[in-house]
Protein backbone atom coordinates (compact mmCIF):
# COMPACT_ATOMS: atom_id res chain seq x y z
CA UNK A 1 0.00 0.00 0.00
CA UNK A 2 1.72 3.44 -0.80
CA UNK A 3 1.62 6.51 1.24
CA UNK A 4 -0.49 8.55 -1.72
CA UNK A 5 -2.95 5.58 -1.82
CA UNK A 6 -3.44 6.27 1.97
CA UNK A 7 -3.60 9.82 1.58
CA UNK A 8 -6.24 9.74 -1.29
CA UNK A 9 -8.57 6.88 0.91
CA UNK A 10 -8.12 8.79 3.89
CA UNK A 11 -9.19 12.13 1.94
CA UNK A 12 -12.53 9.90 0.71
CA UNK A 13 -12.40 8.10 3.73
CA UNK A 14 -16.03 6.62 5.08
CA UNK A 15 -17.81 7.92 7.98
CA UNK A 16 -20.47 6.72 9.54
CA UNK A 17 -23.55 8.62 7.46
CA UNK A 18 -24.21 9.60 11.44
CA UNK A 19 -21.59 9.56 14.04
CA UNK A 20 -21.83 5.93 15.59
CA UNK A 21 -19.81 6.88 18.86
CA UNK A 22 -18.99 3.94 21.17
CA UNK A 23 -17.06 4.93 24.44
CA UNK A 24 -15.12 2.29 26.64
CA UNK A 25 -14.21 3.46 30.02
CA UNK A 26 -13.56 1.69 33.40
CA UNK A 27 -16.33 0.77 34.91
CA UNK A 28 -17.18 2.13 38.24
CA UNK A 29 -16.97 -0.17 41.55
CA UNK A 30 -16.38 -3.09 39.16
CA UNK A 31 -20.01 -3.20 37.59
CA UNK A 32 -20.45 -1.12 34.18
CA UNK A 33 -23.28 1.33 34.13
CA UNK A 34 -26.60 -0.30 35.01
CA UNK A 35 -28.85 1.77 32.71
CA UNK A 36 -26.97 1.39 29.77
CA UNK A 37 -26.68 -2.15 30.38
CA UNK A 38 -30.37 -2.62 30.58
CA UNK A 39 -31.05 -0.59 27.46
CA UNK A 40 -28.64 -2.56 25.55
CA UNK A 41 -29.75 -5.72 27.52
CA UNK A 42 -33.11 -5.30 26.08
CA UNK A 43 -32.18 -3.87 21.90
CA UNK A 44 -30.39 -7.38 21.94
CA UNK A 45 -33.10 -9.49 23.25
CA UNK A 46 -33.87 -10.62 19.75
CA UNK A 47 -30.63 -12.56 19.99
CA UNK A 48 -31.50 -13.98 23.29
CA UNK A 49 -34.50 -15.53 22.02
CA UNK A 50 -32.88 -16.44 18.65
CA UNK A 51 -30.21 -18.17 20.85
CA UNK A 52 -33.19 -20.47 22.66
CA UNK A 53 -34.59 -21.78 19.74
CA UNK A 54 -31.56 -22.92 18.19
CA UNK A 55 -30.32 -23.87 21.65
CA UNK A 56 -33.58 -26.19 21.44
CA UNK A 57 -33.22 -26.91 17.62
CA UNK A 58 -29.89 -28.66 18.05
CA UNK A 59 -30.67 -30.44 21.38
CA UNK A 60 -33.49 -32.09 19.90
CA UNK A 61 -32.47 -32.66 15.95
CA UNK A 62 -31.32 -35.90 16.25
CA UNK A 63 -34.36 -37.01 18.92
CA UNK A 64 -36.65 -39.57 17.30
CA UNK A 65 -39.42 -38.00 19.80
CA UNK A 66 -38.17 -34.44 19.40
CA UNK A 67 -39.87 -32.43 21.67
CA UNK A 68 -42.36 -35.11 23.06
CA UNK A 69 -39.25 -35.39 25.72
CA UNK A 70 -40.09 -32.35 27.27
CA UNK A 71 -43.00 -33.66 28.76
CA UNK A 72 -42.19 -37.50 28.85
CA UNK A 73 -39.05 -36.88 30.60
CA UNK A 74 -41.01 -34.71 33.57
CA UNK A 75 -44.12 -37.22 33.13
CA UNK A 76 -41.85 -40.25 33.71
CA UNK A 77 -40.22 -39.10 36.62
CA UNK A 78 -43.26 -37.75 38.82
CA UNK A 79 -45.01 -41.40 37.57
CA UNK A 80 -41.60 -43.14 39.26
CA UNK A 81 -41.29 -40.47 42.33
CA UNK A 82 -45.44 -41.13 42.87
CA UNK A 83 -45.11 -44.93 42.95
CA UNK A 84 -42.00 -44.52 45.41
CA UNK A 85 -43.93 -42.09 47.68
CA UNK A 86 -47.04 -44.66 47.72
CA UNK A 87 -44.96 -47.59 48.50
CA UNK A 88 -43.26 -45.87 51.43
CA UNK A 89 -46.49 -44.69 52.46
CA UNK A 90 -48.04 -48.68 52.19
CA UNK A 91 -50.31 -48.11 49.44
CA UNK A 92 -52.38 -45.23 48.01
CA UNK A 93 -56.01 -44.69 48.89
CA UNK A 94 -58.89 -44.05 46.21
CA UNK A 95 -59.40 -40.72 47.37
CA UNK A 96 -55.64 -39.15 47.90
CA UNK A 97 -54.02 -41.50 45.17
CA UNK A 98 -54.74 -38.94 42.17
CA UNK A 99 -54.21 -35.61 44.75
CA UNK A 100 -50.31 -36.69 45.42
CA UNK A 101 -49.66 -37.79 41.58
CA UNK A 102 -51.21 -34.28 40.80
CA UNK A 103 -49.29 -32.40 43.63
CA UNK A 104 -46.00 -34.64 42.72
CA UNK A 105 -46.42 -33.37 38.90
CA UNK A 106 -47.01 -30.38 39.39
CA UNK A 107 -44.29 -30.20 41.96
CA UNK A 108 -41.93 -32.09 39.31
CA UNK A 109 -42.91 -29.33 36.67
CA UNK A 110 -42.16 -26.47 37.99
CA UNK A 111 -39.00 -27.77 40.33
CA UNK A 112 -37.54 -28.39 36.68
CA UNK A 113 -38.50 -25.78 35.66
CA UNK A 114 -36.46 -23.58 37.98
CA UNK A 115 -33.41 -26.59 38.08
CA UNK A 116 -33.30 -26.11 34.50
CA UNK A 117 -33.25 -22.17 34.45
CA UNK A 118 -30.23 -22.61 37.40
CA UNK A 119 -28.35 -25.71 35.69
CA UNK A 120 -28.27 -24.54 32.03
CA UNK A 121 -27.72 -21.13 33.19
CA UNK A 122 -24.40 -21.86 34.78
CA UNK A 123 -23.23 -23.42 31.98
CA UNK A 124 -24.33 -20.60 29.62
CA UNK A 125 -21.02 -18.33 29.96
CA UNK A 126 -18.39 -21.11 29.46
CA UNK A 127 -20.54 -22.84 26.68
CA UNK A 128 -20.73 -19.44 24.83
CA UNK A 129 -16.39 -19.25 24.34
CA UNK A 130 -16.30 -18.38 21.22
CA UNK A 131 -19.19 -15.85 21.22
CA UNK A 132 -18.04 -14.18 24.37
CA UNK A 133 -14.44 -13.72 22.56
CA UNK A 134 -15.16 -12.38 19.62
CA UNK A 135 -18.77 -10.08 20.04
CA UNK A 136 -19.38 -7.41 22.90
CA UNK A 137 -22.65 -7.85 24.25
CA UNK A 138 -24.62 -7.82 27.95
CA UNK A 139 -23.28 -11.16 29.16
CA UNK A 140 -26.45 -11.36 30.71
CA UNK A 141 -28.04 -12.23 27.47
CA UNK A 142 -26.57 -16.12 27.78
CA UNK A 143 -28.30 -16.75 31.53
CA UNK A 144 -31.60 -14.99 30.27
CA UNK A 145 -31.36 -17.27 26.92
CA UNK A 146 -31.02 -20.08 28.90
CA UNK A 147 -34.43 -19.30 31.15
CA UNK A 148 -36.11 -18.10 27.77
CA UNK A 149 -35.39 -21.70 26.83
CA UNK A 150 -36.30 -23.78 30.08
CA UNK A 151 -39.63 -21.26 29.48
CA UNK A 152 -40.09 -22.97 26.48
CA UNK A 153 -39.72 -26.75 27.66
CA UNK A 154 -41.99 -26.13 30.87
CA UNK A 155 -45.50 -24.39 29.13
CA UNK A 156 -46.18 -27.61 27.18
CA UNK A 157 -46.21 -29.26 31.06
CA UNK A 158 -49.19 -27.00 32.01
CA UNK A 159 -51.68 -28.71 29.24
CA UNK A 160 -50.22 -32.49 30.22
CA UNK A 161 -50.81 -32.02 33.77
CA UNK A 162 -54.65 -31.07 33.17
CA UNK A 163 -54.63 -33.78 30.50
CA UNK A 164 -53.70 -35.71 33.61
CA UNK A 165 -56.04 -35.13 36.42
CA UNK A 166 -58.99 -34.56 33.90
CA UNK A 167 -58.45 -38.39 33.12
CA UNK A 168 -57.98 -39.31 36.58
CA UNK A 169 -61.27 -37.53 37.77
CA UNK A 170 -62.78 -39.52 35.53
CA UNK A 171 -61.89 -43.21 37.01
CA UNK A 172 -61.83 -40.95 40.69
CA UNK A 173 -64.80 -38.71 40.89
CA UNK A 174 -64.64 -38.42 44.76
CA UNK A 175 -60.93 -36.71 44.31
CA UNK A 176 -61.48 -33.13 45.24
CA UNK A 177 -58.82 -31.34 42.92
CA UNK A 178 -60.35 -28.13 41.01
CA UNK A 179 -59.79 -28.05 37.81
CA UNK A 180 -60.77 -24.36 36.78
CA UNK A 181 -60.58 -22.14 39.83
CA UNK A 182 -60.53 -18.31 40.50
CA UNK A 183 -57.14 -19.04 42.78
CA UNK A 184 -55.48 -20.21 39.56
CA UNK A 185 -55.04 -16.58 38.37
CA UNK A 186 -52.30 -16.49 40.92
CA UNK A 187 -50.52 -19.40 38.77
CA UNK A 188 -48.82 -16.59 36.61
CA UNK A 189 -47.51 -14.54 39.00
CA UNK A 190 -45.93 -17.74 41.17
CA UNK A 191 -44.78 -19.50 37.86
CA UNK A 192 -42.75 -15.46 37.03
CA UNK A 193 -41.67 -15.16 40.98
CA UNK A 194 -39.95 -18.63 40.72
CA UNK A 195 -38.47 -17.96 37.08
CA UNK A 196 -37.36 -14.90 38.39
CA UNK A 197 -35.70 -16.08 41.53
CA UNK A 198 -34.06 -19.07 39.89
CA UNK A 199 -32.61 -16.48 36.99
CA UNK A 200 -31.02 -14.73 39.59
CA UNK A 201 -29.69 -17.59 41.18
CA UNK A 202 -28.51 -18.95 37.25
CA UNK A 203 -26.49 -15.85 37.21
CA UNK A 204 -24.62 -16.67 40.19
CA UNK A 205 -23.83 -20.05 39.78
CA UNK A 206 -23.14 -19.12 36.02
CA UNK A 207 -19.84 -17.02 37.37
CA UNK A 208 -18.66 -19.60 39.79
CA UNK A 209 -18.54 -22.07 37.20
CA UNK A 210 -16.07 -19.34 35.34
CA UNK A 211 -14.20 -20.07 37.98
CA UNK A 212 -14.62 -23.31 39.35
CA UNK A 213 -15.33 -25.88 36.37
CA UNK A 214 -16.41 -28.58 38.56
CA UNK A 215 -19.77 -25.79 39.75
CA UNK A 216 -21.98 -27.18 37.27
CA UNK A 217 -21.61 -31.02 37.78
CA UNK A 218 -21.52 -30.06 41.71
CA UNK A 219 -25.13 -28.51 40.87
CA UNK A 220 -26.38 -31.87 39.27
CA UNK A 221 -26.37 -33.60 43.08
CA UNK A 222 -27.34 -30.07 44.64
CA UNK A 223 -30.49 -29.96 42.92
CA UNK A 224 -31.35 -33.67 43.56
CA UNK A 225 -30.98 -33.00 47.15
CA UNK A 226 -32.63 -29.65 46.47
CA UNK A 227 -35.63 -31.42 44.93
CA UNK A 228 -36.02 -33.33 47.95
CA UNK A 229 -35.79 -30.77 50.67
CA UNK A 230 -38.49 -28.56 48.97
CA UNK A 231 -42.80 -29.00 48.77
CA UNK A 232 -42.53 -31.60 45.44
CA UNK A 233 -42.62 -35.31 47.08
CA UNK A 234 -43.88 -34.07 50.62
CA UNK A 235 -46.74 -31.32 51.44
CA UNK A 236 -45.74 -28.15 53.06
CA UNK A 237 -48.43 -28.87 56.01
CA UNK A 238 -46.17 -31.74 56.91
CA UNK A 239 -43.76 -29.12 58.47
CA UNK A 240 -44.87 -27.99 62.02
CA UNK A 241 -43.67 -25.19 64.33
CA UNK A 242 -40.34 -23.70 63.68
CA UNK A 243 -39.76 -26.28 60.82
CA UNK A 244 -41.67 -24.21 58.46
CA UNK A 245 -38.82 -22.10 58.50
CA UNK A 246 -37.26 -24.96 55.98
CA UNK A 247 -39.62 -23.67 53.84
CA UNK A 248 -38.80 -19.82 53.78
CA UNK A 249 -34.73 -20.48 53.80
CA UNK A 250 -34.92 -22.57 50.74
CA UNK A 251 -35.44 -19.99 47.60
CA UNK A 252 -37.83 -21.91 45.43
CA UNK A 253 -39.56 -23.11 48.80
CA UNK A 254 -42.09 -20.24 48.84
CA UNK A 255 -43.28 -20.52 45.53
CA UNK A 256 -43.40 -24.32 45.19
CA UNK A 257 -45.72 -24.53 48.60
CA UNK A 258 -47.98 -21.75 46.92
CA UNK A 259 -47.98 -23.69 43.69
CA UNK A 260 -49.74 -26.86 45.96
CA UNK A 261 -52.18 -24.37 47.73
CA UNK A 262 -53.30 -23.18 44.44
CA UNK A 263 -52.90 -26.36 41.96
CA UNK A 264 -54.07 -28.76 44.59
CA UNK A 265 -55.90 -27.26 47.51
CA UNK A 266 -57.46 -24.39 45.30
CA UNK A 267 -56.96 -21.60 47.67
CA UNK A 268 -54.85 -18.25 47.98
CA UNK A 269 -51.14 -18.68 48.36
CA UNK A 270 -50.71 -17.75 52.14
CA UNK A 271 -49.22 -13.96 53.47
CA UNK A 272 -45.96 -15.34 54.02
CA UNK A 273 -45.43 -17.30 51.08
CA UNK A 274 -45.96 -13.72 48.83
CA UNK A 275 -43.58 -12.26 51.16
CA UNK A 276 -41.29 -15.44 50.71
CA UNK A 277 -41.53 -15.52 47.13
CA UNK A 278 -41.36 -11.54 46.91
CA UNK A 279 -37.93 -11.51 49.64
CA UNK A 280 -36.01 -14.33 47.30
CA UNK A 281 -37.15 -12.40 43.94
CA UNK A 282 -35.70 -9.07 44.97
CA UNK A 283 -32.80 -10.51 47.06
CA UNK A 284 -31.32 -13.31 44.62
CA UNK A 285 -31.99 -10.48 41.50
CA UNK A 286 -29.84 -7.93 43.39
CA UNK A 287 -27.36 -10.38 44.37
CA UNK A 288 -26.57 -12.17 40.94
CA UNK A 289 -27.12 -9.10 38.81
CA UNK A 290 -23.95 -7.81 41.30
CA UNK A 291 -22.47 -10.47 41.63
CA UNK A 292 -22.75 -11.24 37.40
CA UNK A 293 -21.82 -7.82 36.35
CA UNK A 294 -18.90 -7.17 38.62
CA UNK A 295 -17.16 -10.46 37.32
CA UNK A 296 -18.33 -10.00 33.78
CA UNK A 297 -14.98 -8.29 32.50
CA UNK A 298 -13.02 -11.36 33.81
CA UNK A 299 -15.09 -13.91 31.43
CA UNK A 300 -13.14 -12.80 28.20
CA UNK A 301 -9.95 -13.99 29.75
CA UNK A 302 -10.87 -16.92 32.41
CA UNK A 303 -12.74 -19.31 29.49
CA UNK B 1 9.74 5.73 14.31
CA UNK B 2 10.23 5.00 18.11
CA UNK B 3 7.51 6.45 20.39
CA UNK B 4 7.48 9.59 22.07
CA UNK B 5 4.89 9.41 25.30
CA UNK B 6 2.38 11.58 23.24
CA UNK B 7 -0.55 10.29 21.73
CA UNK B 8 0.18 8.94 18.05
CA UNK B 9 -1.69 9.60 15.04
CA UNK B 10 -1.49 7.06 12.51
CA UNK B 11 -1.93 7.65 9.03
CA UNK B 12 -0.98 10.87 7.14
CA UNK B 13 -3.94 12.49 6.77
CA UNK B 14 -4.34 16.10 9.00
CA UNK B 15 -6.39 16.00 12.02
CA UNK B 16 -9.68 17.56 11.32
CA UNK B 17 -11.22 20.38 13.21
CA UNK B 18 -14.87 19.23 13.34
CA UNK B 19 -15.41 17.74 16.56
CA UNK B 20 -18.20 15.30 17.46
CA UNK B 21 -19.96 15.57 20.98
CA UNK B 22 -21.24 12.61 22.80
CA UNK B 23 -22.06 10.97 26.45
CA UNK B 24 -19.58 9.19 27.93
CA UNK B 25 -19.90 7.12 31.61
CA UNK B 26 -18.39 9.80 33.32
CA UNK B 27 -19.24 13.30 31.45
CA UNK B 28 -19.01 14.35 27.63
CA UNK B 29 -16.70 13.29 25.59
CA UNK B 30 -15.36 14.62 21.78
CA UNK B 31 -13.63 13.48 19.04
CA UNK B 32 -12.49 14.41 15.77
CA UNK B 33 -14.90 13.16 12.93
CA UNK B 34 -12.05 12.35 10.83
CA UNK B 35 -11.12 9.56 13.65
CA UNK B 36 -12.41 5.58 13.83
CA UNK B 37 -10.62 5.28 16.95
CA UNK B 38 -9.34 7.55 19.32
CA UNK B 39 -7.10 4.98 22.39
CA UNK B 40 -6.67 7.32 25.24
CA UNK B 41 -4.05 6.26 28.06
CA UNK B 42 -5.14 2.95 27.94
CA UNK B 43 -3.98 -0.05 30.38
CA UNK B 44 -5.84 -3.29 30.69
CA UNK B 45 -5.02 -5.21 33.89
CA UNK B 46 -6.74 -8.47 35.16
CA UNK B 47 -6.16 -11.20 37.24
CA UNK B 48 -5.89 -15.32 36.09
CA UNK B 49 -6.10 -18.50 38.42
CA UNK B 50 -2.58 -19.95 37.92
CA UNK B 51 -3.77 -22.87 39.99
CA UNK B 52 -3.46 -26.02 37.26
CA UNK B 53 -7.16 -27.44 39.06
CA UNK B 54 -9.49 -24.69 38.96
CA UNK B 55 -12.25 -26.41 40.40
CA UNK B 56 -14.31 -25.43 43.44
CA UNK B 57 -13.03 -28.60 45.54
CA UNK B 58 -9.71 -27.36 44.83
CA UNK B 59 -10.42 -23.61 46.53
CA UNK B 60 -12.31 -26.21 49.27
CA UNK B 61 -9.16 -27.65 49.99
CA UNK B 62 -7.19 -24.79 50.03
CA UNK B 63 -9.27 -22.49 52.23
CA UNK B 64 -9.41 -25.55 54.59
CA UNK B 65 -5.77 -25.92 54.81
CA UNK B 66 -5.94 -21.83 55.67
CA UNK B 67 -4.01 -21.15 51.82
CA UNK B 68 -5.48 -18.75 49.23
CA UNK B 69 -6.31 -19.65 45.45
CA UNK B 70 -2.79 -18.72 43.69
CA UNK B 71 -3.75 -15.43 41.49
CA UNK B 72 -1.53 -13.61 39.09
CA UNK B 73 -1.88 -9.76 37.70
CA UNK B 74 -1.09 -9.53 34.05
CA UNK B 75 -0.67 -6.17 33.28
CA UNK B 76 -1.34 -6.97 29.46
CA UNK B 77 -1.74 -3.19 27.98
CA UNK B 78 0.52 -0.35 29.40
CA UNK B 79 -0.38 3.49 29.28
CA UNK B 80 -1.15 3.24 25.23
CA UNK B 81 -2.43 6.11 23.51
CA UNK B 82 -3.38 6.08 20.10
CA UNK B 83 -5.94 7.99 17.37
CA UNK B 84 -6.70 5.76 13.85
CA UNK B 85 -8.09 7.86 11.18
CA UNK B 86 -10.92 6.81 9.17
CA UNK B 87 -9.74 4.47 6.29
CA UNK B 88 -7.07 3.01 7.88
CA UNK B 89 -5.34 -0.69 7.36
CA UNK B 90 -3.19 -1.07 10.25
CA UNK B 91 -1.48 -3.96 10.91
CA UNK B 92 -0.22 -4.64 14.74
CA UNK B 93 2.72 -7.03 15.20
CA UNK B 94 4.19 -8.05 18.44
CA UNK B 95 5.49 -11.32 20.46
CA UNK B 96 2.88 -13.74 21.79
CA UNK B 97 1.78 -12.62 25.31
CA UNK B 98 2.80 -8.29 23.96
CA UNK B 99 -0.56 -7.00 24.79
CA UNK B 100 -2.20 -7.62 20.89
CA UNK B 101 -5.14 -9.34 21.65
CA UNK B 102 -6.41 -7.43 24.55
CA UNK B 103 -5.82 -4.25 23.00
CA UNK B 104 -8.02 -5.50 19.48
CA UNK B 105 -10.92 -7.12 22.37
CA UNK B 106 -10.65 -3.52 24.00
CA UNK B 107 -11.35 -1.63 20.97
CA UNK B 108 -14.27 -3.88 20.43
CA UNK B 109 -15.61 -3.61 24.06
CA UNK B 110 -15.31 -6.80 24.82
CA UNK B 111 -12.94 -5.82 27.47
CA UNK B 112 -13.39 -2.79 29.36
CA UNK B 113 -9.96 -0.77 30.13
CA UNK B 114 -9.10 -0.51 34.19
CA UNK B 115 -7.71 3.02 33.37
CA UNK B 116 -8.08 4.80 30.17
CA UNK B 117 -10.61 5.34 27.51
CA UNK B 118 -11.36 4.43 24.06
CA UNK B 119 -13.67 6.16 21.82
CA UNK B 120 -15.46 4.00 18.63
CA UNK B 121 -16.59 5.72 15.94
CA UNK B 122 -18.79 3.67 13.56
CA UNK B 123 -20.19 -0.25 13.63
CA UNK B 124 -17.46 -2.46 14.49
CA UNK B 125 -17.46 -5.96 13.01
CA UNK B 126 -15.32 -8.54 14.71
CA UNK B 127 -13.04 -12.14 13.89
CA UNK B 128 -11.06 -12.38 17.35
CA UNK B 129 -12.09 -16.33 17.60
CA UNK B 130 -12.48 -18.56 14.86
CA UNK B 131 -15.69 -20.15 15.11
CA UNK B 132 -18.33 -17.37 15.48
CA UNK B 133 -21.23 -18.56 18.05
CA UNK B 134 -21.04 -21.77 16.34
CA UNK B 135 -23.25 -24.72 17.42
CA UNK B 136 -21.67 -27.85 15.74
CA UNK B 137 -25.20 -29.51 15.96
CA UNK B 138 -26.90 -26.65 13.86
CA UNK B 139 -26.68 -26.07 10.00
CA UNK B 140 -24.39 -23.47 8.83
CA UNK B 141 -27.15 -21.50 8.07
CA UNK B 142 -28.37 -21.28 11.17
CA UNK B 143 -25.19 -20.58 12.51
CA UNK B 144 -24.60 -17.90 10.29
CA UNK B 145 -27.76 -16.27 11.57
CA UNK B 146 -26.64 -16.91 14.93
CA UNK B 147 -23.74 -14.86 14.51
CA UNK B 148 -24.81 -12.44 12.48
CA UNK B 149 -27.54 -11.73 15.66
CA UNK B 150 -24.75 -11.65 17.94
CA UNK B 151 -22.66 -9.14 16.14
CA UNK B 152 -25.88 -6.58 16.28
CA UNK B 153 -27.66 -7.65 13.05
CA UNK B 154 -31.69 -7.96 12.48
CA UNK B 155 -32.54 -11.65 11.13
CA UNK B 156 -33.86 -10.07 8.19
CA UNK B 157 -30.55 -7.88 7.17
CA UNK B 158 -28.60 -11.63 8.23
CA UNK B 159 -30.83 -14.00 6.14
CA UNK B 160 -30.36 -11.50 3.12
CA UNK B 161 -26.52 -12.03 3.37
CA UNK B 162 -27.12 -15.61 4.54
CA UNK B 163 -26.30 -17.32 0.26
CA UNK B 164 -23.74 -14.53 -0.38
CA UNK B 165 -22.10 -15.65 2.81
CA UNK B 166 -22.05 -19.13 1.95
CA UNK B 167 -21.11 -18.65 -1.61
CA UNK B 168 -17.89 -16.20 -0.50
CA UNK B 169 -17.00 -19.41 1.76
CA UNK B 170 -16.43 -21.56 -1.39
CA UNK B 171 -19.11 -24.02 0.20
CA UNK B 172 -19.82 -27.07 -1.32
CA UNK B 173 -23.03 -27.51 -3.02
CA UNK B 174 -25.99 -28.03 0.38
CA UNK B 175 -23.14 -27.91 2.82
CA UNK B 176 -25.30 -24.55 3.69
CA UNK B 177 -27.94 -26.83 5.37
CA UNK B 178 -25.49 -29.28 6.19
CA UNK B 179 -24.42 -29.68 10.45
CA UNK B 180 -21.41 -27.29 11.36
CA UNK B 181 -20.00 -30.79 12.11
CA UNK B 182 -19.54 -32.26 8.86
CA UNK B 183 -17.14 -29.23 7.96
CA UNK B 184 -13.62 -29.37 7.13
CA UNK B 185 -11.67 -26.89 9.53
CA UNK B 186 -11.01 -25.05 6.26
CA UNK B 187 -14.54 -24.46 5.80
CA UNK B 188 -15.32 -23.76 9.25
CA UNK B 189 -12.47 -20.46 9.29
CA UNK B 190 -14.00 -19.74 5.62
CA UNK B 191 -17.40 -19.18 7.18
CA UNK B 192 -16.60 -17.13 10.39
CA UNK B 193 -14.09 -14.93 7.79
CA UNK B 194 -17.13 -14.30 5.53
CA UNK B 195 -19.86 -13.82 8.47
CA UNK B 196 -17.04 -10.85 9.63
CA UNK B 197 -16.42 -9.62 6.30
CA UNK B 198 -20.17 -9.63 5.23
CA UNK B 199 -21.32 -7.03 8.08
CA UNK B 200 -20.28 -3.93 6.02
CA UNK B 201 -18.55 -2.61 9.03
CA UNK B 202 -16.99 0.83 9.47
CA UNK B 203 -14.50 -0.79 11.00
CA UNK B 204 -13.25 -4.54 10.91
CA UNK B 205 -10.84 -6.11 13.22
CA UNK B 206 -9.51 -9.10 12.58
CA UNK B 207 -7.27 -11.23 14.74
CA UNK B 208 -5.08 -13.60 12.85
CA UNK B 209 -8.42 -14.67 11.10
CA UNK B 210 -6.16 -14.96 7.30
CA UNK B 211 -5.07 -17.89 8.68
CA UNK B 212 -8.07 -19.65 7.42
CA UNK B 213 -8.43 -22.00 4.89
CA UNK B 214 -6.13 -22.69 2.08
CA UNK B 215 -4.08 -20.72 -1.07
CA UNK B 216 -6.84 -20.15 -2.41
CA UNK B 217 -8.67 -18.81 -0.35
CA UNK B 218 -6.39 -16.58 1.24
CA UNK B 219 -6.31 -14.98 -2.10
CA UNK B 220 -9.74 -14.63 -2.57
CA UNK B 221 -9.53 -13.06 1.62
CA UNK B 222 -6.97 -10.81 0.91
CA UNK B 223 -8.95 -9.24 -2.69
CA UNK B 224 -12.02 -8.67 -0.43
CA UNK B 225 -9.16 -6.83 2.28
CA UNK B 226 -8.88 -4.53 -0.79
CA UNK B 227 -12.38 -4.16 -1.74
CA UNK B 228 -12.74 -3.28 1.95
CA UNK B 229 -10.04 -0.99 1.62
CA UNK B 230 -10.65 0.96 -1.39
CA UNK B 231 -14.23 1.45 0.22
CA UNK B 232 -11.91 3.20 2.91
CA UNK B 233 -13.24 1.36 5.91
CA UNK B 234 -10.74 1.49 8.75
CA UNK B 235 -9.27 -2.19 9.49
CA UNK B 236 -6.66 -3.32 12.20
CA UNK B 237 -5.34 -6.74 11.53
CA UNK B 238 -3.44 -8.63 14.40
CA UNK B 239 -0.97 -11.18 12.64
CA UNK B 240 2.34 -13.07 12.91
CA UNK B 241 1.97 -13.66 8.93
CA UNK B 242 4.17 -10.03 8.43
CA UNK B 243 3.93 -10.60 5.28
CA UNK B 244 0.33 -9.84 5.45
CA UNK B 245 0.64 -6.89 7.15
CA UNK B 246 3.34 -5.77 4.64
CA UNK B 247 0.94 -6.28 1.87
CA UNK B 248 -2.21 -5.29 2.99
CA UNK B 249 -1.37 -2.39 5.65
CA UNK B 250 -0.42 1.45 5.32
CA UNK B 251 0.79 1.67 8.83
CA UNK B 252 1.88 -1.18 11.70
CA UNK B 253 2.68 -0.89 15.17
CA UNK B 254 4.91 -2.69 17.08
CA UNK B 255 3.81 -3.97 20.73
CA UNK B 256 5.79 -5.71 23.25
CA UNK B 257 4.97 -6.61 26.72
CA UNK B 258 1.79 -4.49 26.76
CA UNK B 259 3.59 -1.29 25.34
CA UNK B 260 3.55 0.49 22.14
CA UNK B 261 7.01 0.14 21.37
CA UNK B 262 6.74 1.39 17.32
CA UNK B 263 4.52 2.72 14.77
CA UNK B 264 5.30 3.39 11.21
CA UNK B 265 5.27 2.14 7.28
CA UNK B 266 4.95 -1.54 7.52
CA UNK B 267 8.15 -2.44 5.84
CA UNK B 268 10.38 -0.69 8.10
CA UNK B 269 8.15 -2.23 11.93
CA UNK B 270 8.34 -5.54 10.21
CA UNK B 271 11.83 -5.58 9.41
CA UNK B 272 13.00 -4.24 13.17
CA UNK B 273 10.54 -6.57 14.42
CA UNK B 274 12.29 -9.93 12.45
CA UNK B 275 16.06 -8.32 13.31
CA UNK B 276 14.25 -8.57 17.22
CA UNK B 277 12.96 -11.97 16.64
CA UNK B 278 16.33 -13.42 15.45
CA UNK B 279 18.41 -11.82 18.02
CA UNK B 280 16.46 -11.47 20.79
CA UNK B 281 17.05 -8.07 22.29
CA UNK B 282 15.04 -4.62 21.20
CA UNK B 283 17.14 -2.26 19.37
CA UNK B 284 18.82 0.36 20.93
CA UNK B 285 16.42 3.73 20.72
CA UNK B 286 13.68 1.27 22.13
CA UNK B 287 15.45 -0.25 24.58
CA UNK B 288 13.80 2.43 27.17
CA UNK B 289 10.65 1.73 26.37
Amino acid sequence: MSAAGSDQRAASAKRPATPLIQVFEPHKAQTPPLIPYAKEFWERRAFALELARFADKAEYLESKLGKAWLVLNPLFLSVIYFLLVTVLRGGASKTTGLSTLAHILIGIFMFYFAQNIISDGAQSITAGGRLILNQAFPRALLPFSSSVRAFGQFWPTIPTYFAVVLIGKIFYPKTVIPLADLNYLWAPFIIAALAITAFGLSLVFAVMNVYFRDTSKLLTYTTRIWLYGSPVLWMPEMLHGWHRSFLYINPLGPALAATYHVWIEGVRPSNAEFIGMGAWMVLSMVLGTYFFTSRERDFAVRI
Amino acid sequence: MAMDKERIRLGNSTPSTTILQAKGYNGPISIPDDLAIRIEDLSITYKINVDTKKTLKNAVMRASKGEKVRMRTVEAVKKVSLDIPHGSVVGIVGANGAGKSTLMRSIAGIMPPTTGRIIVNGKISTLLALGVGFNPALSGRDNIILGGLAAGLTRDEIESKTDEIAEFADLPDGFIDMPVRTYSSGMYGRVAFAVSVSMTPDILLLDEALSAGDAAFKEKSFLRMRELVEEARTIVIVSHALATISDLCDTAIWMHKGKLLAHGEPGAIVEEYLKFLEVGTLPSNLEDM
